[in-house]
């Protein structure tokens, strides 16, 4: 049986309220930040992992000032590091919803619940765009996103899993505990996974790797049969019950906001100078942006700026507040 | 050894101190074939003894079989949420994991009587003439999945015409099967309208009009 857990929500395990929630932690979230703590106010990051990013993904930049050849992961390490110095606090977790309407604005995760006063969207554009045919008539009847939700259907079945990252790899090891095989499909030769898992997922007997496989469709009359895919330049047809997409795009990352910003073309967000979005005290920062040039430095200006308006922000409410106390 | 550890009690205790009227958790059992319905009861008499604001009641299935019907049991392990009133809460299966949170909000929303729904969602709840149900298809182990369940046992508090279960599909593999059920949440509603995912309040609302139409 699974443990209880209590993940919170309104009135639900009481959670203290943050002065800034800022939901991504690449160059842009990272440096919002550190602005943000270092000004005093109490800040939360919440963001999947180090490497889930673009930056973070990049072997190296070599044209952040100040800086030599730095590896992607190393320069967001440093910048968290430098943030956490001054307070920031950092949670590793997947943002489900939130509620914008809401004084404290709320944050649902997968494995909590928070709080805060204001919002700084740094999620990027590593979303995808297109679905390949086949996927979205198959959701619910074999193509799944979350491999520790739906596992269970696959007991003793034959799944795919497409994907590179980290979440791909633990999703995968999940369902070796349900699945009698998996055909794990990375889209590029080698794994974007830390170490220690890929040689989990190498060593583990149920799961057959196939570097440089491009899905082409997922097949299926009423459920999924099968994937088709180029595998190394070679057409192949994997009969699967399931297929488990952990794929990345370029599409910015809006999807939990469900439909409370407006969004411009592609599904980005649209900001004033301040980076600040319709909804006043909720900023957008980085890659998640329309028309935005995709550069670490930009990013970092960014989030230094918004982190500037949003302490603007707070300080001018706590001026329209009587005080009471005096 | 109590399946809800310390931690856990605590937070709940101050969760449901704040609750404004007692609500009864009845809860039907049987002691053979049935995997988690020891655990079920037993989760349902730690909350009573947790708080005085939470009564535990215990059925037999076979025994009890009139009080079954009288509620709408068909499956067990079952727990039926009541308040003043009967809003027509269910959860089947032992509401683990994140479905732990999805049973507090329940118990709170059925205690007040009323739901955090929008204006438009009630007006449109307000103008149904014939009956709802939804039932909601999640594993313990699905972080989507509670905001689904709540949604559903809201509109069951805000409508007489609404009535909500939980179904954890794992322990109910014939229904699983009967609605195709190969990813959670997965809602059906009156038999008819199926939604994939966990999905904002507007989408579910206009699939409900959907199945009534």
């Amino acid at each position: 049986m699974e443990t209880f857990r209590l993940t919170g929500g309104p009135s639900l395990g009481g959670p203290e309220v943050y002065d800034v929630v800022i939901i991504g932690g690449g160059p842009a979230g990272a440096t919002a930040a550190l602005y943000a703590a270092r000004a005093g106010l109490k800040t939360l990051v919440i963001d999947k992992g180090l490497t889930a990013g673009a930056a973070g993904m990049a072997g190296q930049i070599v044209n952040f000032p100040g800086l030599g050849p730095i590896s992607g992961a190393d320069l967001v390490r440093r910048i968290r590091e430098q943030a956490t110095s001054f307070g920031a606090q950092f949670v590793t977790d997947r943002v489900l919803r939130v509620d914008l309407k809401s004084d404290p604005r709320q944050v649902w995760t997968g494995e909590g619940f928070y709080t805060g006063r204001v919002l700084i969207i740094a999620t990027g554009a590593m979303g995808r765009k297109h679905r390949v045919p086949g996927e979205e008539r198959l959701i619910g009847r074999g193509v799944s996103y979350c491999a520790t939700c739906d596992g269970a259907f696959f007991r003793g079945q034959e799944v795919a899993v497409v994907g590179n990252t980290d979440e791909a790899v633990e999703e995968a090891l999940t369902l070796t505990r349900f699945a009698s095989q998996i055909h794990f499909l990375s889209p590029t030769r080698d794994l974007n996974a830390e170490p220690a898992l890929v040689r989990e997922l190498r060593e583990n007997q149920k799961v057959t790797l196939y570097p440089a496989a491009h899905l082409e469709e997922v097949v299926g009359q009423e459920r999924v049969e099968g994937v088709r895919a180029r595998v190394g330049g070679e057409e192949r047809l994997i009969p699967v019950a399931g297929v488990f997409i952990y794929l990345q795009g370029s599409a910015p990352v809006t999807d939990f906001l469900e439909d409370q910003l407006p969004l411009g073309e592609g599904g980005c967000l649209l900001v004033d100078e301040n980076f600040q979005t319709a909804v006043p005290g909720v900023f957008a920062v980085g890659d998640v942006l329309c028309r935005h040039l995709k550069q670490a430095v930009v990013a970092a200006a960014e989030g230094a700026i918004a982190a500037i308006a949003a302490d603007r922000y707070l300080r001018g409410r706590a001026q329209l507040r009587p005080d009471w106390s005096r | 050894m109590p399946l809800l550890n310390e931690e856990i009690r605590r937070e709940v205790a101050k969760f449901l101190e704040g609750i404004p009227r007692p609500v009864r958790l009845v809860m039907f059992t049987q002691e053979f074939e049935c995997e988690y319905c020891a655990d079920t009861r037993q989760l349902v008499e730690e909350l009573a003894e947790i708080s005085d604001r939470i009564v535990a009641e215990i059925y037999d299935f076979q025994a009890d079989r009139a009080k079954a019907e009288e509620l709408g049991i068909d499956k067990i392990p079952a727990i039926a949420v009541i308040g003043e009133q009967d809003y027509g809460v269910r959860f089947y299966g032992i509401p683990s994991g994140y479905e732990f949170t999805s049973l507090l909000y329940a118990i709170r929303y059925v205690s007040e009587g009323k739901t955090e729904l929008s204006d438009a969602t009630l007006k449109v709840l307000e103008g149904l003439t014939e009956p709802v149900h939804i039932q909601v298809f999640v594993t313990p182990t699905c972080p989507y999945c509670p905001q689904a369940v709540t949604l559903a046992h809201q509109m069951a508090v805000a409508s007489p015409m609404v009535r909500a279960d939980m179904v954890e599909a794992t322990e109910f593999p014939h229904l699983a099967y009967k609605y195709q059920v190969m990813g959670v949440p997965r809602t059906v509603i009156n038999e008819k309208v199926h939604i994939e995912g966990a999905v904002p309040e507007s989408y579910m609302v206009a699939k409900l009009q959907e199945a009534v139409r």
